[in-house]
């Protein structure tokens, strides 16, 4: 504003002594007047312009950092700009720089998987494995117990610190994926092949993320890590890979084959101890009918005991004869032998099958 | 008058500006600068901000990127033996950055690329060196804590940066990783024939792990079956005997007629034993059919 007033000033004080001059100059004067006027107002205006580019948003997942001079405004936290509309001054004076916070960014790591561009793997059409790994080209990692495998990870992390992320490093991203790099190869030389491609795989992935964020705490590059995805596998050469999946399926016919046993233990416990307790089942009933049979015996012993001292013999017979009578009923067959005229012994045939009983057992009357 | 002192003040601003845009300069938070008199540095600026100089061509201002540059050396992946004779193939990452603008102008000319060439050369033979010290066991290790990384990439970067030390190169290395540990070419079909041994040992050890333990599982769900069975066998036997135990007790009641019990006895096995599934062949002598004989001699007698 200064600028301009002082202009202002000079043009209004001289203005009384020179309006006797002739109507030429007067005219002179007055098209000076006027464009002075001009010249005012665009000043004005370019100010105004100057001071209002200053204004800038900020959006929800930025953040803006103002630099004067190139020296941050306010240290740490405080120089952040959260989301709104801001105003600095224009260039030279301040430099708006804006990063993003919020969003979870991720890095691939570069070392540990086979050559495949992204488009063979989602075609299908992976290159066919050399028979050996050129180190130029294939990335593999080397395990605890001196096997080679194939690691790759992809880690998700967000920005903790963006002045550091920022200002830090020419490209902390590359930084966050050598991290990365350097965890997969450390882990990998820390696990044996089976713990990383089976036995254990929750536990390397969880080895990866340690690493990798101990690195980055390290190396202080501002950022936390949210999650760290690892896949392995075993290297694709023919004879290899089928050796690996020889292993897995012994492995599942050995599962199998103790699920069997299991289950055959089960089956042969269940079946002795059902029979154990038929076993003692039958021994008790058979106990307690033994000595229910010998009380009712007992007992009709005693009741009949006077009758048999009474008259012995035809107790016996009658007891003998009611016994006969019952035992003749049940019998299911009964075969009377007469007694030849002449008094001798008949001979008798006897066919021992029983079923199905035959109605010509009777080869007797003869 | 009022043209001039307007046109003065115009001029004046433009002188301002002018010499302002020949003599100031902005060191960016992210920069380190160099001003030099007449081609040699005289003033290093290490802090964001604003600052003068005089005009070129007396004095000139340098300014370079002081944040930290991550340089790979993917090209120098090369083959180091260790202490116990492996050949190792690896590559580091290294961060560093520029400290002293002055010293870094005058070192390196060609800037950042001319850097990363004298950094490959400075740091591959410290790592060949301390790969040397160390046997593969130290590199890649299953025992706990085994792998020692950590101690490594110190000890190389110690050695770097004490090179760095020696001649003055204006930049600090700020950290030193391992990117990737591989084997020669040839090495690897070696390895792959081992790994592929090794499976199939494995395959046939899970194999007999696999029958012998199912074999024990087996033999043991018999053997618990046996012993069960036998425990029922004892109960069995025990309840058996406190049966005829208690049985005796009514030995005495038949005590009293001996003979008459027998009978009894021997009536209900008779009975018993023909209860089912029985032929009977009899004649006149068994009683009581002995009342056959008579009606036998009626019939003889027609």
């Amino acid at each position: 504003m200064n600028e301009h007033s002082h202009p202002h000033d000079e043009h209004e004080h001289p203005h009384s002594p020179e309006t006797h001059v002739d109507s030429g100059s007067q005219a002179l004067t007055e098209a000076l007047r006027s464009s002075f006027v001009i010249v005012r107002f665009v000043m004005v205006l370019l100010v105004l312009v100057f001071l209002s580019s200053g204004f800038f948003k900020v959006e929800p997942n930025e953040r803006a950092i103002i630099l004067r001079f190139g020296k941050p405004l306010g240290v740490g936290e405080k120089a952040l700009l959260g989301p709104g509309l801001h105003w600095s001054f224009p260039y030279p004076i301040d430099e708006v720089v804006k990063v993003s916070v919020t969003g979870i960014q991720k890095v691939a790591s570069s070392v540990g998987w086979y050559a495949v561009t992204p488009e063979q793997e989602l075609a299908g059409t992976e290159p066919p494995a050399g028979p050996s790994l050129n180190p130029a080209i294939d990335g593999y990692t080397i395990t605890a117990d001196a096997n080679i495998v194939h690691v790759r990870s992809t880690l998700y992390f967000r920005i903790e610190d963006p002045v550091r992320y920022t200002f830090g490093f020419v490209n902390a991203s590359n930084m966050v994926r050598n991290a990365l790099n350097n965890a997969v190869v450390y882990a990998a030389a820390n696990y044996k092949v089976d713990d990383i491609l089976t036995r254990d795989k929750a536990g390397f992935q969880e080895a990866v993320r340690r690493h990798a964020t101990e690195l980055l705490d390290k190396e202080n590059i501002g950022v936390a890590v949210d999650q760290c995805d690892v896949q392995t596998t075993w290297p694709r050469q023919q004879k290899v890979s089928d050796a690996f999946v020889a292993v897995l399926n012994a492995q599942i016919n050995r599962d199998r084959a103790l699920q069997e046993a299991s289950s055959y233990t089960n089956q042969v416990l269940t079946a002795a101890q059902a029979n154990s307790n038929a076993i003692v089942n039958l021994a008790e009933s058979d106990r307690a009918q033994l000595i229910s049979d010998l009380a009712s015996r007992s007992s009709n012993f005693v009741s009949i005991l006077p009758w048999y001292r009474t008259n012995k013999d035809l107790f016996v017979v009658q007891q003998f004869n009611q016994t006969m009578g019952r035992v003749l009923t049940n019998v299911q067959e009964k075969i009377y032998v007469a007694e030849r005229a002449d008094g001798k012994p008949r001979d008798l045939w006897l066919q021992l099958n029983r079923e199905p009983p035959k109605p010509s057992t009777a080869t007797t009357n003869q | 008058m009022k043209r001039n002192s307007l046109i003065v003040v115009i001029g004046v601003l433009l002188v301002i500006v002018f010499a302002f845009w020949l003599c100031a300069f902005q060191v960016r938070t992210t920069e380190v600068a160099v001003v030099t008199t007449f081609g040699k540095p005289t003033r290093p600026v290490n802090e964001p901000g604003l600052y003068f100089k005089l005009p070129p061509p007396i004095q000139r201002v340098y300014k370079f990127d002081q944040r930290i540059q991550s340089s790979e050396f993917e090209n120098k992946f090369r083959e180091d033996l260790t202490s116990d004779g492996f050949t190792l193939l690896t590559s580091v990452y290294v961060g560093w950055r520029i400290t002293e603008p002055g010293v870094f102008l005058q070192k390196f000319p060609g800037g950042i690329p001319a850097v990363e060439q004298q950094l490959g050369t400075l740091i591959s033979t410290p790592k060949s060196a301390v790969i040397g010290k160390h046997p593969l066991s130290d590199l890649v290790s299953a025992t706990t804590g085994g792998s020692k990384f950590g101690p490594i990439e110190d000890e190389i970067l110690a050695s770097v940066e004490s090179q760095l030390h020696t001649n003055d190169y204006g930049i600090n290395i700020e950290f030193l990783g391992f990117k990737k540990i591989g084997l020669p070419e040839t090495t690897t079909d070696k390895v792959f024939g081992r790994m592929t041994e090794e499976r199939n040992k494995l395959v046939s050890a899970v194999q007999y792990e696999g029958e012998s333990q199912a074999k024990i599982i087996r033999s043991d769900a018999d053997l618990r079956a046996s012993k069960i069975l036998s425990a029922a066998q004892g109960v069995a036997l025990r309840i058996q005997g406190e049966g005829q135990t208690a049985a005796a007790q009514y030995l005495g009641v038949f005590q009293q007629n001996p003979e008459l019990a027998s009978f009894l006895f021997r009536l209900t096995a008779l009975e018993d034993s023909l209860k089912d599934k029985s032929t009977l062949i009899f004649d006149q002598q068994t009683e009581p059919f002995t009342l056959f004989k008579g009606s036998l001699t009626n019939s003889a007698a027609n």
